[in-house]
């Protein structure tokens, strides 16, 4: 066991922290957020030579072989400067699994153009009544000539709208496999949508595409189950993103309630005050303990996969809800308002809440599996395998 | 003590019930449940208010004297209730609860005469003018300036978090008079009329993505001597009599039992996946304990008002307790309501007001309104005295 950051990755999360602070602040967002397209190439460029693009991949793909720490740090970083770039949604959740099922051809092409900063896949799978149930999925793919023919509805497709190709599952002889569908292809139709995060993505209907028997991916392997791994990844890595917000909600409140003068001394004079504040610091305290729970877990056994991640998202959705929400009753009318960033970071975690499974399904989900005496007694010390 | 309606208060609520169902329109009731704010926007609020004023119930509280309805306190908190469950536009805000009992208690015959006629009919919209950018739980420390100049005042200054000032007529506003003595005794109390020259109003968006606050500048604003209420020096008293109305001095519970009866019929529709929230026995649970939380604060209004009634005041643990209440459960409630909507929470309709889109299904637009109520619903316990400030208040008076 260890838990200490080497020297490296402490150069990282250095190097993230300062670089989004230095490109990425408040006001630049808000631009982003209201321009036409709500992406911002530059970032991503220079995310592609920061060599963000290629951590999490093996090196044999042409990544950095970086592992679930990495990426919280970055995670950290992303949700503190509230970047709407789909980091997440195309190099964790839709680049891990073109790595993880891909064809030698697949990596090169899909994985080569994302690391390189001009391709962005984006991963259709969940639908309208597949919930937290990751296999409830009705899109059908059937052979045709060479290749398939694929039908889908796939609402709120996470970085949709930046994707120039989306690995869309569908259900082909009776099993979930996903399909590279590229954006432009006929009888795919993306309609553009608002989140309530600031960002955007696609209500995706796919009708009768045709894509070649290469888009294919995994044929022989347990699609379903990468897919579900894939989403725990993303979802220690929200885990990681939300604790990187509720400590910029603190730092902001505590740096507000310094400056504020009412009665004639600054807020943070007051003891009911920094009481509360004190209260968040437990918050944010315990929320960077269940993330890094669920960073360290995102490759133990599902079992204690999902103790550590679904866990997790439980515990943080709970803490980081109430930091938000004390974070604007602390800074009075000012957080009820647009003019600082308290709002948004508010809104992402509310985003947040209700992605990848909600808290209430995360919950559930952990309790499921906490039942097994086992998964509940066991420590969190894992035998090497 | 009893909690039974008389012969006479069951025909009174089979009236209003009529009314409601006669007057209502569906037009005015969709607009409200699309609306995330605290108040209906004027435009909305204004047409509900004139087929009110004309059966003479724009304002349950005022005295009959002065064009109110005179009713009794059961008749107000059924009025209130029944008009909340049949999804009224809330239309009573500054106007009708904040400056209409101001003006009856402290302003002279002319200005009882000219205003109170003309927040009845829609006339005049009142927009609230305390807060200023360095002073808000320390109201007291309030800088705007009023300088005597023969029979005017002359204003200079800003207020900010004006609630509707875009659209109101009238401001009424603490000003500061003098700068000797005790920061409260120079306060006065004066109303502005906002067409004046040299007022700016500058919108303030708030993170429910709704345009409702504002912050208004005054560069040597003329206001005429016969526009101040009560005496200079005097504003203090009459903010902390006003305050009383703002916190304790009319029914809210009515809202509540209405947005209570609006998630159950949202959670007993099945979702996508064919689950239904009220079987969930998480979400049950919840739901309970905040309807129980509705009814103890009914009846601690009720139990405030049959002091009122009989003469007495309902004092300031109550009445700090049921600001505190209100706000808490209009949170959890607005909160819960969210909380079942699942992936469509991503989905944010930035256009405003958003009874302006095509018509939906109810539910869709309940669904859609949803998350922005939540957002709203913070500042409950942020205006009209935060609920730190309650809860200091009632320290105080328990440690006095
Ligand atoms: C939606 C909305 C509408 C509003 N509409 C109006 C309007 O129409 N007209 C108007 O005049 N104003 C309006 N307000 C302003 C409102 O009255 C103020 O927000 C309120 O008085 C608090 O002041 P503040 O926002 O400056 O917070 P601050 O006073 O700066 O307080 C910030 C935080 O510190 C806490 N705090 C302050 N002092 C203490 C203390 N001594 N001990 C412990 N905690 C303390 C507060 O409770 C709060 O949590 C509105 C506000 C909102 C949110």
């Amino acid at each position: 066991m260890d838990l200490n950051y080497s020297d490296e990755q402490l150069l990282l999360k250095e190097s993230a922290e300062r670089f989004l602070k230095e490109r990425y602040d408040f006001e630049r967002r808000g631009k982003i957020i209201a321009s036409e397209t709500g992406f911002d190439s530059g970032i991503w460029s220079d995310m592609a030579d920061l060599g963000w693009l290629a951590l999490p991949f093996a090196e044999e793909n042409g990544g950095l072989g970086g592992g679930a720490v990495e990426i919280s740090l970055i995670m950290e970083a992303v949700g503190r400067a509230l970047m709407v770039e789909p980091y997440l949604t195309s190099v964790i959740l839709a680049g891990g699994l073109v790595e993880k099922l891909g064809s030698e051809e697949q990596r090169v092409e899909i994985l080569g153009g994302l690391i390189a900063g001009t391709s962005r896949p984006a991963l259709a799978h969940a639908e309208r009544q597949t919930g937290f149930d990751l296999g409830n999925i009705a899109a059908t793919a059937i052979r045709s000539g060479e290749g398939y023919l694929i039908s889908a509805e796939k609402p709120l497709v996470l970085g949709g709208q930046f994707a120039d190709v989306f690995l869309v599952s569908a259900r082909l002889d009776g099993a979930v496999k996903l399909f590279a569908v590229p954006a432009d292809a006929s009888g795919l139709t993306s309609t553009e949508v608002k989140l309530v995060d600031g960002s955007r993505a696609s209500d995706l209907v796919l009708d009768n595409v045709r894509v070649a028997a290469s888009a294919l991916f995994g044929a022989g392997a347990d699609t379903l189950a990468e897919i579900e791994a894939a989403h725990d990844r993303a979802n220690a890595a929200l885990a990681s993103e939300a604790v990187g917000i509720m400590d910029a909600l603190m730092d902001a409140t505590v740096a507000y309630t310094k400056e504020r003068v009412q009665f004639g001394k600054p807020l943070a004079a007051f003891q009911a005050l920094q009481h509360r504040m004190g209260e968040m610091a437990v918050k944010c305290q315990e929320a960077r303990g269940s993330a890094l729970l669920a960073t360290l877990s995102v490759d133990a056994p599902r079992s204690m996969r999902i103790r550590g991640v679904s866990g997790a998202r439980a515990k943080i959705g709970k803490v980081s809800r109430s930091v938000a929400q004390e974070a604007i009753q602390l800074h009075g009318a000012m957080g009820f308002s647009e003019e600082m960033p308290v709002g948004a970071w508010f809104r992402r975690l509310y985003a947040m809440e209700n992605t990848f499974g909600t808290t209430a399904d995360h919950l559930k989900r952990y309790g499921e599996i906490i039942r097994d005496p086992a998964v509940l007694s066991g420590s969190l010390l894992r035998e090497p395998v | 003590m009893d909690l039974l309606m008389t012969k006479d208060e069951v025909l009174f609520r089979d009236e209003v019930r009529a009314f409601l169902d006669a007057h209502l329109s569906e037009d005015l009731k969709r607009a409200e449940r699309l609306n995330p704010s605290f108040l209906a926007d004027p435009s909305v609020g204004l047409k509900w208010q004139a087929k009110l004023n004309d059966k003479g119930w724009v304002a349950p509280s005022w005295p009959k004297q002065y064009g109110g309805t005179g009713w009794t306190l059961a008749e107000r908190y059924i009025f209130d209730q029944e008009c909340e469950q049949a999804g009224e536009p809330h239309l009573r805000g500054a106007s009708i609860k904040m400056i209409a009992p101001v003006i009856m208690r402290y302003g002279n015959d002319a200005q009882k005469g000219f205003y109170l006629p003309r927040i009845l009919n829609g006339e005049d919209i009142w927009a609230q003018g305390y807060s200023e950018p360095g002073s808000g739980s320390d109201l007291a420390s309030l800088k705007t300036r009023a300088d005597l100049d023969g029979d005017h005042y002359i204003v200079n200054g800003s207020k900010i978090w004006s609630t509707l000032a875009h659209h109101a007529t009238r401001m009424f506003a603490l000003v500061r008079t003098a700068d000797t003595g005790k920061k409260q005794e120079g306060i006065t109390f004066i109303l502005i009329d906002l067409k004046s020259p040299g007022v700016i109003i500058r919108p303030i968006r708030s993170i429910c993505g709704t345009h409702e606050f504002n912050q208004v500048f005054f560069d040597d604003v003329k206001v005429p001597v016969s526009d101040r209420i009560g005496q200079e020096g005097e504003g203090w008293d009459i903010a902390k009599y006003l305050l009383e109305f703002e916190r304790g001095g009319a029914f809210a519970g009515g809202v509540l039992r209405a947005m209570l009866t609006r998630i159950h019929r949202l959670a007993s529709e099945p979702l996508p996946d064919g689950r239904k929230m009220i079987d969930d026995p998480l979400f049950m649970a919840r739901f309970a304990e905040i309807a129980t939380d509705v009814d103890a604060n009914d009846m601690l209004e009720l139990a405030a008002m049959s002091k009122v009634q009989a003469g007495g005041n309902p004092g300031a643990v109550p009445s700090s307790t049921m600001k505190i209440e209100r706000s808490r459960i209009r949170q959890s409630i607005a909160e819960l309501a969210a909380s079942i909507l699942g992936p469509d929470a991503l989905r944010w309709e930035e256009h405003r007001p958003l009874h302006e889109l095509p018509e939906e299904s109810e539910l869709n637009e309940e669904r859609k309104v949803a998350s922005a109520v939540y957002f709203n619903s913070r500042s409950q316990s942020i205006f009209g005295g935060s609920n730190e400030i309650q809860l200091e208040i009632i320290a105080k008076t328990l440690l006095r």
